[in-house]
């Protein structure tokens, strides 16, 4: 029997699940790596520990599931998570490690080009915002403060390319991932000549860029006895965790909108059009031919909620902290819609879309004598998801969106999820897979092997487990509110900016 | 309780323990110049507030210390107040005889009851935290105390007793430590701590007591938590690092894999081999090859 494997190389670990040919999951498995935070903004990952992670699991998945039970792999699909940068040698051995989506080292440079003659060009050409965590910016910031290792670099890579050059030897990129860079130009899908300018290097400094359906090579003899896979195991490149959560969640060219809500948060739209925003606020990511993912992706969302819970939740009685955070939930149910007047700005890590400020920071707002603990906790809740609202408002600016599909931990949690519907005046549908990255690998491994004619008809494929409807009224007073916590949000630059200053200096 | 010092070779109380140095009580009543300067540490000295507020530098900086907190200090550190001034107040202390082997162990005499493998996991997490100050632990104080009647009172098995309680005070510290270093609420900051002290000392061949230890954990929740944090038992999640690391050591081609197997904590060239061949598929020697380049 054939069987297809799919690797998410995500932000704190590998995810590797196997699928039988009908999308039935047949196991899974992840492993852990960390993040290093050495100093401020800076935001790290050793891209050795996370190949060898992803080979110890997967060879533990194989050697548990897929061999006993005979299964023969047909493919293997790659995804990631976006931005990562990594500098390697000529040689393709890592020049210290790699930085992640979250790094906010580069933020001079994001300032010097966003005040830059050529801003609205580079955002034109590349469809990606202007920001800290783009790779560009990352190179560009070597080039400015680590020439040593600037000179050094044969390549500059993602995360995904490294690992894939250590099974098969190819430096390669698809072009999903690769808009994801700041660099490609996403109208003639060819490296941005402005954008390698600004980060200082040549097309030969970057990996080679593939359609999403490209074979990455052969793998590694090797690594095919230890694994016990073929050599015409196809190694399929893949695409980025974000572009394939919303191929898994079953959006594909419909005037649907997918909402993911993990540890930090999106709303994407797919559709044949780039959606160009004056405000340059609108990632663009090019799937296939005529065939974008677009949207917004917000910082705050089931990590904000978590950092509450651990500080102000019961632990007298919580044996974890995920019976800590069910039990705020618990009393979270008990406070009626708009916790009261009270609002909270969920700006702990800054934000991106839609104000995109890195400087933005948390506040709660409107406290009066009479609100109490749950108040505080029903209010967190409303601010994560007023912010996911914003995010979708400004897609909705340049697409109709007339219903939404919802996945992640946070976003499934049966009273976020009714939240979602009331915030947005909208059917909100979850899912069967529970995780939607996986889901949509193996739906594009299986386009790529014949079994649908295209991604559109693969989508059709995900069955919804659930649906949520708006309560009646429930939007209009959510939307009260919403109005105060928007103005606030763009209100409060200035004061975001000294206090961000002031933080900055007490660290 | 009065004030009282039993000093070693003056006090006959101590004649049967040659490993405790000092033990005795001090009460403070009007500040004192000069009496309170920064030593240098020799042996393992406990420190007990009873009443006031300390401002001592303890190695690295300057604390204050409350009543019923504990101040360690061990063998090399820096310890005393700034100004040289004894602050008003009283505390308990207890001085005892110990060497740092290799900077990374303590070494306890015969007189201590504790095995091989407890004193070294002991010892991390004492060399791992900094400042060595534990919060609102009374029964440290207890304990000192009863040190003392032992030593006064010498009824039948009180030289036993003298010294289970001395171990009994390093194990509870130890144990208070983990706990305050590590709450509960929050897995994920107390396993980038453990990770950090791996990778620190990769070399190191670390138990699972060890980890388990320095998580402020059991062995049965520790092995639980991290397999479903991690997806890795904690020996093999160890494995993890020092395979990476190892992999960065081949591609360096003037370290001899022999050295990266004792360095990255395999405890021999085989072993190291063998689990690399597992995992990559390759024989570090291989690998090095497949990884190497002539400039």
């Amino acid at each position: 029997m054939k069987c297809i494997i799919t690797i998410e190389l995500g932000t704190n670990a590998v995810r590797i699940f196997a699928f039988g040919l009908n999308g039935i999951a047949i196991g899974s498995m992840k492993g852990y790596y960390p993040t290093f935070h050495t100093q401020p903004d800076y935001s790290e990952q050793d891209p050795e520990q996370i190949f060898i992670t992803m080979l110890y699991v997967l060879k533990n998945l194989m050697n548990e599931i897929i061999h006993p039970k005979k299964y023969k792999v047909a493919s293997v699909c790659f995804s990631s998570s976006m931005h990562s940068t990594l500098a390697v040698d000529k040689h393709g051995v890592p020049l210290g490690n790699a930085y992640t989506w979250a790094d906010n080292r580069a933020k001079k440079e994001a300032i010097e080009i966003k005040g830059s003659s050529i801003a609205d060009a580079m955002y034109s050409s590349t469809g990606t915002p202007l920001h800290p965590m783009s790779p560009m910016l990352k190179i560009a910031w070597m080039k400015n403060n680590d020439q040593e290792k600037f000179l050094q670099a044969g390549k500059f890579l993602s995360i995904k390319s490294y690992v894939i050059h250590q099974l098969t030897g190819e430096y390669m990129i698809d072009y999903s991932l690769a808009c994801a860079s700041g660099i490609l130009n996403i109208h003639k899908v060819t490296w941005e000549q402005e954008a390698l300018n600004f980060a200082g290097i040549t097309t030969d400094k970057l990996p080679q860029l593939v359609p999403v359906f490209a074979t990455a090579g052969t793998l590694k003899k090797a690594y095919q006895n230890s694994l016990g896979l073929s050599a015409d195991t196809k190694i399929l490149i893949g695409s980025s965790d974000g572009c394939l959560a919303t191929l898994g969640a079953g959006i594909w060219n419909s005037d649907k909108a997918t909402i993911t809500i993990e540890d930090s948060s999106a709303v994407r739209v797919v559709g044949n059009k780039i959606l160009h925003d004056e405000k340059k606020r609108i990632f663009n990511y090019l799937i296939t031919e005529n065939c974008f993912v677009s949207g917004g992706p917000s910082n705050s969302g089931g990590g904000t909620f978590e950092w509450f819970a651990k500080q102000f939740g019961d632990f007298a009685t919580a044996y974890d902290l995920e019976s800590c955070m069910n039990s705020l939930l618990q009393e979270a149910t008990k406070v009626s819609i708009g916790s009261g007047g009270l609002l909270f700005l969920p700006y702990l890590l800054g934000e991106r879309a839609p104000i995109w400020n890195p400087d933005a920071r948390g506040m709660f707002f409107g406290i009066n004598i009479k609100h109490e603990r749950e108040h505080f906790i029903r209010a967190t809740i409303e601010g994560i998801l007023y912010e996911i609202y914003s995010v979708g408002k400004m897609l909705a600016e340049h697409r109709n969106i007339s219903a939404l599909s919802v996945n992640g931990s946070f976003a499934t949690i049966p009273f976020c999820t009714q939240m979602i519907a009331d915030m947005f005046n909208k059917q909100v549908y979850v899912t069967k897979n529970s995780n939607s990255v996986s889901s949509g690998a193996f739906l594009l491994a299986a386009t790529e092997m014949g079994i649908f004619k295209s991604l559109d008809e693969a989508a059709g494929q995900i069955e919804i487990a659930d649906s949520y409807s708006p309560g009646e009224n429930h939007h209009h007073t959510y939307i009260k509110y919403f109005e105060i916590f928007e103005s606030l949000s763009n209100k409060l630059g200035d004061e975001f900016a000294k206090i961000a200053e002031l933080q900055e200096k007490n660290q | 309780m009065n004030q009282f010092v039993l000093i070693q070779g003056s006090s006959e109380e101590l004649n049967l323990f040659p490993h405790i140095i000092e033990l005795g009580v001090i009460k403070n009543s009007s500040i004192q110049l000069n009496a309170f300067p920064k030593v240098l540490m020799q042996g393992v000295k406990f420190f007990y507030v009873l009443d006031g507020k300390f401002h001592w530098y303890i190695h690295d900086g300057e604390y204050i210390l409350f009543p019923g907190d504990v101040a360690m200090i061990l063998p090399g550190q820096e310890f005393g107040s700034s100004t040289a001034v004894l602050e008003v107040g009283s505390f308990s202390f207890l001085h005892i005889n110990a060497d740092l082997k290799d900077a990374d162990e303590i070494v306890l005499d015969k007189w201590s009851s504790l095995s091989g493998n407890e004193i070294t996991a002991i010892s991390k997490i004492l060399l791992l935290s900094n400042p060595l100050i534990i919060t609102k632990i009374n029964e440290a104080g207890r304990i000192i105390k009863c040190i003392h009647q032992e030593l006064s009172n010498q009824e039948v098995g009180y030289f036993a007793r003298v010294n289970n309680h001395i171990d009994e005070l390093f194990i509870l510290l130890t144990r208070q430590l983990t706990r305050q270093n590590n709450p509960g609420r929050d897995f994920h900051k107390t396993f980038m701590k453990l990770d950090d002290a791996l990778r620190k000392d990769i070399a190191h061949q670390w138990t699972v007591d060890e980890m388990a230890a320095l998580a402020g954990l059991g062995n049965t929740l520790f092995n639980e938590k991290v397999k479903s944090y991690t997806g890795f038992t904690p020996l093999n999640y160890l494995i993890n690092i020092r395979i990476s690391e190892a992999i960065k050591l081949l591609k360096k081609p003037q370290v001899s894999i022999t050295d990266i197997a004792f360095d990255t904590g395999f405890y021999s060239s085989q072993h190291f081999s063998t689990t690399f061949k597992k995992l990559t598929g390759f024989t570090p020697g291989e690998f090095r090859k497949n990884n190497s380049y002539n400039e």
